[in-house]
């Protein structure tokens, strides 16, 4: 069954009376479970897709159907209420308070909604486990600065989970991150993925992409084909599927 | 390059770059003017009492007789005087437009012919009143109770003759126009002021003495001369006390607007610098000199000090004039620096922020390029930022986050929790002393006991004068009631000018005596006790200072030809004739031929009545003495001391305005500083699920907060700072210990909620601009 369905998604903008058709007319579908990736050259509407597709941002034309739901149809309102029940998002850029501590912002989405009938306390453990999980138990009263990228990251993933979303996007979610860092993130999601969290990311790393079920190659605004990865099981898989990858992208003009 | 970098910078920070120009403005309007109306405030009335010629002695005698003996006296002594002829008026024989003018204190005519030099509205000196016109005093002028108008007919009434004026305006009348002078005038044409002169006509000699011999009051207190009043430069200066006090408001609002503008300042420069400090990172980090890139952000605010500071200079003209309007109704409160100030003042605010921005950028030279990078932190912290835990909490996200932030950011919110704290203040504080003033308890420092009500008119005493046909007045008023059914006490207080002395020690002063169903004892002591038998009295601290005496002291005291001994029982504080007194036993036996004068008849009922109850008794005492006023206490007190409290009141009206319309403005831009700031943040919560309602809640909270602490703030500060700001001024006018008049409805919560409501609301209206930001410029925040 799609999660999530699009058709004929246009996004325009208008700089200095110039229309720039930043998508024209995508289409394509993410089934429950899966783990998809965007993948293109710079400035060819990645983000603008996945933010789009995500109700962060408006449409210009089209239908985006989140668990059929047209989120065209949905006012901010519903929009936000959908983006904290039942999306996660993570940032290239790990963007979280300041003023808060990692668990305080870990647990803010689930304090904040009604979703999930519990205590504060509940609350608190479960993001300790999801910490635990993660393996940053340790740093869950540090303050952000006091973190590394890597840590910081997997406190963003926390945060996208603790509300146990249907989707989570993530933008480019190792771009500022080391390879150590950026393959225990990785790691991590494609944990969650096994777990039925569906996921689409945005990403210029092959070894990221490679680690997905789908890529998605967009150019111009539209996609241009998709390659069908299968499921990831283990790591013995990774440098086949990172060289079919990189060999398709080739194709593609990558 | 340099030129490109500050042209992309102010159009890139357009929004930061707009609060920062808005904020110089204000602070140079509010320095430059608040320094020129200190100045001017500071030396009006030497000011003041200089273009008016004011003599260094002004002795005011009762007769002809008088006046010769004075005169004598003068040219004995060599002394540079010149008299002013006045005639005492009924004030019941003056009609306002046919009606009664209803003015019941001492009034008189007199003409410009040696008069001190007064002044129009305009401050323009009136050099010549034409036959038929008068000029009346800006005391009464602007009384709202004669609802008097320039063009009105004044009909004046004296001994058979009657003639018609026509109400040229109002004069600043340096000699005449203070309220607690308790005497005022009216200025005519010589001609007129001939025709009501005459054998007849109740004529007073005000004596202009100009000499600096610090002996003049010795020596005239020597001569035995009799005399009304009789008061020194210093003296007089004391009377505009009440002046002075709306003056004094105004000078706490400037200072408060001075320091106000700097913590603006020192808040936005802060704030916008930090803001500056990636870009400084990324300069320095391509080796750029530290030199230059302190120079790129020195001229930035070089310019947009000098073009804000020079519209603020502009406005500080106006904006000046609108704070002394009140003051200057009655003064001339001329602009002593003038324009110059002004610039002089907001140059001086276009240096600070150069200097506060050369301060700022100091920090440059110590970071390293990453550490500017970081927004100016290296890492190193001491103190940890989260002080409370969501997750050790029940509040609501939204509501942690505020209290949160302001745990977090002590140092960023207390420039708007002191600004906040600063304008309830000046609202209280002014409040707190209009309070006082229009208390009924302030009757106990004008040499008066408590009672419900005052009859009061103008009594014309003379030689014929005595204490019985004062008793037979209130008698009858005392059997008028008793007709009615109702007892009350009716007594009066008797106003005589003696000499005093001890030992070597002389002075005159202003004595009392009650009369009527009053003793001594029901009047308020400060030390010792009231006067119990003939031969006993109580004398204020002034009095008790200036001839050096202590209780159980022997004095002197003379009371028209003959001299007592009387001794000191008890030190008590009054405001009747800035701190001077002298009480006597009320059955002491006093020579009444020498009264000067006497309060209002006060009436106490002695069955205790309720408010409607009075209410009705004064309308019925009214309504039985046409030709006398019904006041209640506290009534009568305003009406002794001038329309001070009304003035007050006019002046607070203007405060709130002024400090609503700055917390609005405050709130605005800082409330617009902090979304430019917080767009990251406020980006994420939105892209995490938070509603736009939830964040301007966030940010509401967080305002409502700050304005809460203020208000708590306020209160906490407001009695004791009342006491610190305004108790000297008191003490000045003779009231040594003030119990404040609080109205907790009022101080604690109408004032605070007021300015909670309007403040929050303006932070919640520019918070909703947040609606703009979009989840999805999580992605591109910097």
């Amino acid at each position: 069954m799609n999660i999530l369905e699009v058709t004929d998604l246009c996004k325009t903008y208008i700089t200095n009376k110039y229309q720039n058709n930043v998508l024209t007319n995508v289409n394509f579908s993410v089934a429950e479970g899966e783990m998809i990736a965007v993948m293109g050259p710079s400035g060819s509407g990645k983000s603008t897709l996945l933010y789009a597709v995500s109700g962060m941002d408006s449409i210009t034309a089209g239908e985006v159907s989140f668990c059929g739901k047209n989120i065209a149809d949905m006012n901010s309102k519903e929009l936000a209420q959908l983006r904290l029940d039942e999306m996660g998002f993570i940032f290239q850029q790990m963007y979280m308070l300041k003023n808060l501590t990692i668990m305080d912002n870990i647990i803010l989405p689930a304090c904040q909604s009604k979703k999930i009938d519990e205590s504060r306390k509940e609350t608190v453990r479960r993001g300790q486990d999801l910490m635990r999980k993660l393996g940053i138990i340790e740093i869950a009263n540090n303050d952000i600065n006091e973190v590394s990228g890597g840590q910081l990251q997997r406190a963003c993933i926390c945060r996208s989970m603790i509300n146990k979303p249907k989707m989570i996007f993530a933008d480019e979610p190792t771009g500022a991150l080391n390879r150590t860092s950026s393959e225990e993130v990785m790691e991590e999601l494609t944990k969650l993925n096994t777990e039925d969290t569906t996921i689409m990311l945005v990403t210029h790393d092959v070894k990221v992409a490679a680690k997905c079920t789908r890529v998605l190659y967009i150019v111009d605004g539209n996609i241009k084909e998709e390659y069908n990865l299968g499921k990831y099981t283990s790591q013995t898989q990774l440098k086949e599927r990172t060289r079919t990858l990189n060999n398709w992208l080739i194709e593609m003009g990558w | 390059m340099y030129r490109s970098i500050l042209k992309k910078d102010l159009k890139r920070k357009k929004t930061m770059n707009m609060i920062l120009f808005i904020f110089i403005i204000l602070a140079a309007m509010f320095v430059a003017s608040s320094v020129n109306n200190l100045a001017s405030v500071v030396t009006a009335l030497d000011s003041y009492f200089d273009k008016a010629d004011i003599p260094d002695q002004w002795i005011t005698v009762p007769n002809e007789t008088e006046h010769e003996k004075f005169t004598e006296f003068a040219d004995q002594k060599g002394y540079d005087c010149k008299t002013l002829e006045m005639i005492t008026i009924d004030p019941n024989d003056i009609l306002h437009n046919g009606e009664k003018l209803g003015y019941d204190s001492t009034i008189c005519i007199s003409s410009l012919k040696n008069s001190t030099r007064v002044f129009d509205k305009n401050d323009r000196e009136i050099t010549e009143v034409k036959d038929g016109e008068i000029y009346l005093t800006a005391l009464i002028f602007y009384n709202k109770k004669y609802d008097l108008e320039v063009g009105d007919t004044i009909t004046i009434s004296l001994n058979g003759k009657t003639k018609e004026f026509t109400l040229k305006g109002c004069t600043k009348d340096a000699c005449f126009g203070s309220g607690m002078i308790g005497m005022t005038r009216m200025l005519v044409s010589e001609n007129d002021f001939d025709y009501f002169s005459g054998e007849d006509a109740t004529m007073m000699y005000s004596e202009y003495v100009y000499t600096d011999d610090a002996d003049f009051m010795d020596e005239f207190n020597h001569a035995e001369i009799s005399s009304l009043f009789n008061a020194d430069r210093s003296m007089m200066n004391m009377t505009y006390i009440m002046d002075m006090l709306i003056a004094a408001v105004i000078l706490v609002v400037s200072m408060c607007l001075i320091l106000i503008s700097m913590l603006i300042l020192r808040f936005t420069i802060n704030f916008t610098m930090s803001e500056e400090f990636r870009e400084i990172g990324v300069m320095k980090a391509i080796g750029i000199e530290v030199r230059r890139i302190r120079g790129i952000y020195i001229t930035k605010y070089f310019a947009t000090s000098v073009v804000g500071s020079a519209i603020g200079f502009a406005l500080s003209i106006p904006f000046g004039k609108m704070l002394l309007r009140n003051v200057s109704k009655n003064i001339i409160i001329g602009s002593t620096g003038g324009i110059w100030l002004n610039l002089v003042c907001a140059a001086a605010t276009a240096a600070v922020v150069v200097l506060f921005c050369y301060l700022c950028t100091r920090k440059i030279k110590k970071f390293s390029p990453i550490d500017a990078i970081r927004n100016g932190e290296n890492g190193e912290r001491y103190t940890r930022k989260g002080v409370v835990h969501l997750s050790r909490s029940r509040i609501s996200p939204v509501f942690f986050m505020a209290v949160n932030d302001i745990l977090s950011g002590l140092k960023r919110f207390a420039a708007m929790i002191i600004i906040f704290t600063l304008g309830l203040l000046l609202i209280t504080i002014p409040e707190n002393t209009i309070n006082t003033m229009q208390s009924d308890n302030t009757i106990y420092w004008f040499n008066m006991t408590e009672c419900d009500h005052v009859l009061s008119t103008e009594l014309l005493f003379d030689q014929s004068s005595s204490r019985k046909k004062l008793e037979d007045r209130l008698v009858s008023v005392k059997n008028y009631l008793a007709e009615n059914d109702i007892e009350a006490d009716v007594f009066q207080e008797a106003m005589f000018r003696m000499n005093i002395s001890h030992n070597d020690k002389k002075t005159t002063s202003v004595a009392f005596q009650g009369i009527g169903d009053v003793t001594a004892d029901q009047y308020m002591y400060e030390e010792g006790g009231a006067p119990q038998n003939a031969g006993e009295v109580a004398i204020t601290g002034l009095i008790a200072e200036q001839i050096d005496v202590n209780i159980g002291d022997d004095v002197e005291i003379k009371n028209g030809e003959s001299t007592k001994t009387y001794t000191v029982c008890g030190l008590y504080q009054s405001m009747t004739n800035m701190g001077e007194g002298i009480r006597f036993y009320q059955d002491e036996d006093l020579d009444y031929n020498y009264v000067g004068s006497a309060f209002g008849m006060q009436i106490r009922y002695k069955d205790a009545p309720d408010g409607k109850t009075l209410s009705e008794r004064k309308a019925m005492l009214a309504e039985h003495y046409p030709d006398w006023t019904a006041y209640t206490a506290g009534e009568y007190i305003r009406y002794m001391v001038g329309d001070v409290s009304g003035q007050l009141d006019s002046v607070k009206l203007m405060i709130i305005i002024v400090v609503l319309s700055i917390n609005i403005l405050v709130m605005v831009l800082m409330v617009k500083s902090f979304l430019t700031k917080e767009k990251g943040e406020i980006a994420t919560l939105k892209a995490i699920g938070f509603r736009t309602g939830s964040l301007v809640a966030w940010q509401t909270i967080r305002i409502a907060i700050v304005l809460l602490i203020s208000a708590v703030l306020a209160s906490a500060l407001s009695t004791p700072l009342s006491h610190l700001i305004v108790g000297p001024i008191f003490r000045m006018m003779g009231a040594q210990s003030i119990e404040f008049e609080i109205r907790p409805l009022k101080i604690f919560l109408l004032y605070p909620l007021l300015i909670f409501s309007v403040t929050t609301l303006s932070g919640m209206l520019t918070a909703l601009q947040l609606r703009k930001i979009k989840a999805s410029e999580t992605s591109n925040i910097e």
